[in-house]
């Protein structure tokens, strides 16, 4: 058996590629936004704002590139099903984005505050996220459903984590309400990264369908019991 | 002879739900020494479109001809296993072959019009197979031209040359030829492979209208056009029946790999 379509299969791997370059962009962005938050960094976090239009320059050209694929060789069967991946997860990705700048804009809003105590989970959980997000598109390009397993797991780690931040924040908020307003932004912000994760499992979702061609979700219940029980915030969106 | 009967798991070979048309079982065919197929069991569903795709050489284009017993007509072909149509072996020794045909008709890679007027090709057929003449004939060639989507365009002139019509009304008369003498099944071989994107579009359309009332099995190099046509796929490579199933998931997320390599084009 020989290679009759390397031009096809170059274009999918520059595809793949891209796709990597963007999440690993975005993850700049997410680390970036975090750290502009700790340290009260103003101009990383301005960097951040002003990284979000490459971003969503990326989304666009990934998905042009798969739109030009989609008609111009056909694809099929797995080709087929990694394209409508990539088509499909860079949304996710962009969003998480977005959400990346809406940190990076609570760290300006903080920039002058000085926190009622360090800040120590979230940048924990910022952690976890970049990593499911990179294991997420690693597990894509890799074919790895061993990664996407482990980003339903780490998913429900972020779940836990989200909840008892909220519980924590939500308690110092009633003992001292003169924190009220820092507590409610590092509320959203724990929100964001919850969110984030989501997305990042509706990535880890597509990439099980590209894989194995069924369309499963594998964490019935995103996010936590928050919006059940907690107030409405300004980061929550329809999935 | 020793004959190694090909690994195929049985759940890549889908039994269509619904009534079968025609069922091959455990089909061997032999161009002399040469085994073109290979033990192939399958069920064409009734007024569904089935395609069979698959590299050159890889017999769909024999198995095809194997339904209307075409391949009687080559000296050294031989045929073992079962051909059924309506559950009725066509290879049994009381087929009436000319019946057969009739019933199986086929379109084939080149449009092939006889030399003769428009309204002739169409009532060839009739006048050989039934006593219809005069209005009643009149009304098998118009009817077989509208269910071939051409009576429009020929409507005036029927009795001027088929050799005048171009490529894409040429094969289309071709569909009306086989349309007139009402056959149950259309085999098509390759219909369209000579003809220009807007009339394979029409064949392809056509296709689908005629689905209703026939059976359709086609052979094609082009699976793109297997894909949009049709509802369910065969793979062969090699003379075996490698996949058979419903055409979605054939193109989409086929089970075996050599399947997978063919229709991602990584094959060769």
């Amino acid at each position: 058996m020989r290679r009759i379509r390397q031009s096809f299969e170059e274009q999918m791997e520059k595809l793949e590629q891209r796709l990597l370059e963007m999440g690993a962009f975005v993850e700049d962005m997410l680390e970036k936004a975090v750290r502009a938050l700790s340290e009260h960094d103003v101009e990383l976090a301005r960097e951040v704002i002003g990284a979000d239009d490459t971003a969503d320059d990326m989304d666009l050209e990934i998905e042009q590139h798969c739109m030009r694929l989609l008609a111009l060789q056909q694809p099929m069967s797995k080709d087929l099903r990694i394209i409508g991946t990539v088509m499909k997860v860079i949304a996710d990705v962009e969003r998480n984005g977005d959400y990346s700048v809406d940190i990076a804009r609570t760290a300006i809003k903080l920039a002058d505050v000085a926190y009622f105590k360090p800040l120590v989970d979230i940048p924990k959980m910022a952690d976890l996220v970049r990593g499911m997000l990179r294991q997420a598109l690693d597990a894509l390009v890799d074919h790895d459903l061993q990664l996407v397993r482990q980003v339903i797991t780490e998913d429900e780690q972020v779940d836990q984590m989200w909840d008892r931040l909220r519980k924590e924040i939500e308690e110092i908020m009633q003992e001292h309400p003169e924190v009220v307003p820092q507590a409610a932004s590092l509320l959203l912000v724990a929100r964001y990264l919850e969110r984030i994760a989501d997305h990042t499992v509706n990535v880890a979702e597509r990439v099980n369908y590209m894989e194995t061609g069924e369309l499963t979700v594998l964490a019935p219940s995103h996010g936590s019991d928050y919006d059940a029980s907690g107030p409405q915030d300004q980061a929550g969106e329809a999935q | 002879m020793v004959i190694q009967l090909p690994d195929i798991p049985p759940e890549n070979i889908l039994r269509p739900p619904g009534e079968i048309k025609i069922e091959t079982k455990n089909l061997d065919m032999y161009y002399g020494n040469f085994q073109a197929l290979k033990s192939v069991t399958i069920a064409v569903p009734s007024r569904r479109i089935t395609a069979l795709i698959g590299p050159s050489g890889c017999g769909k284009s024999s198995f095809l001809r194997c339904l209307n017993r075409m391949n009687d007509v080559i000296a050294e072909a031989r045929v073992d296993g079962q051909v059924l149509l309506d559950g009725r072996d066509i290879y049994s020794d009381d087929t009436d072959v000319v019946q057969l045909r009739r019933r199986v008709g086929m379109v084939f890679q080149r449009p092939n019009p006889f030399p003769m007027s428009i309204y002739d090709n169409v009532a060839y057929g009739p006048r050989l197979h039934t006593t219809a003449r005069g209005t009643e004939l009149n009304e098998i060639v118009e009817r077989s031209l509208r269910a071939a989507a051409l009576w429009n365009e020929v409507k005036d002139k029927l009795h001027q040359s088929a050799m005048e019509l171009s490529g894409g009304q040429q094969q289309r008369l071709c569909i009306a030829r086989v349309l007139a003498v009402e056959p149950e099944v259309v085999l098509m071989d390759e219909p369209c492979s000579a003809l220009d994107p807007t009339a394979t579009f029409r064949i392809e359309e056509l296709m689908t209208e005629l689905m209703e009332n026939y059976t359709i099995v086609i052979v094609t190099h082009n699976m793109y056009q297997a894909s949009r046509v049709s509802q369910y796929t065969g793979f062969f490579l090699s003379g075996e029946l490698i996949e058979y199933n419903r055409t979605e998931q054939i193109f989409e997320n086929p089970a075996d790999k050599r399947t997978d390599d063919y229709v991602r084009g990584r094959f060769g």
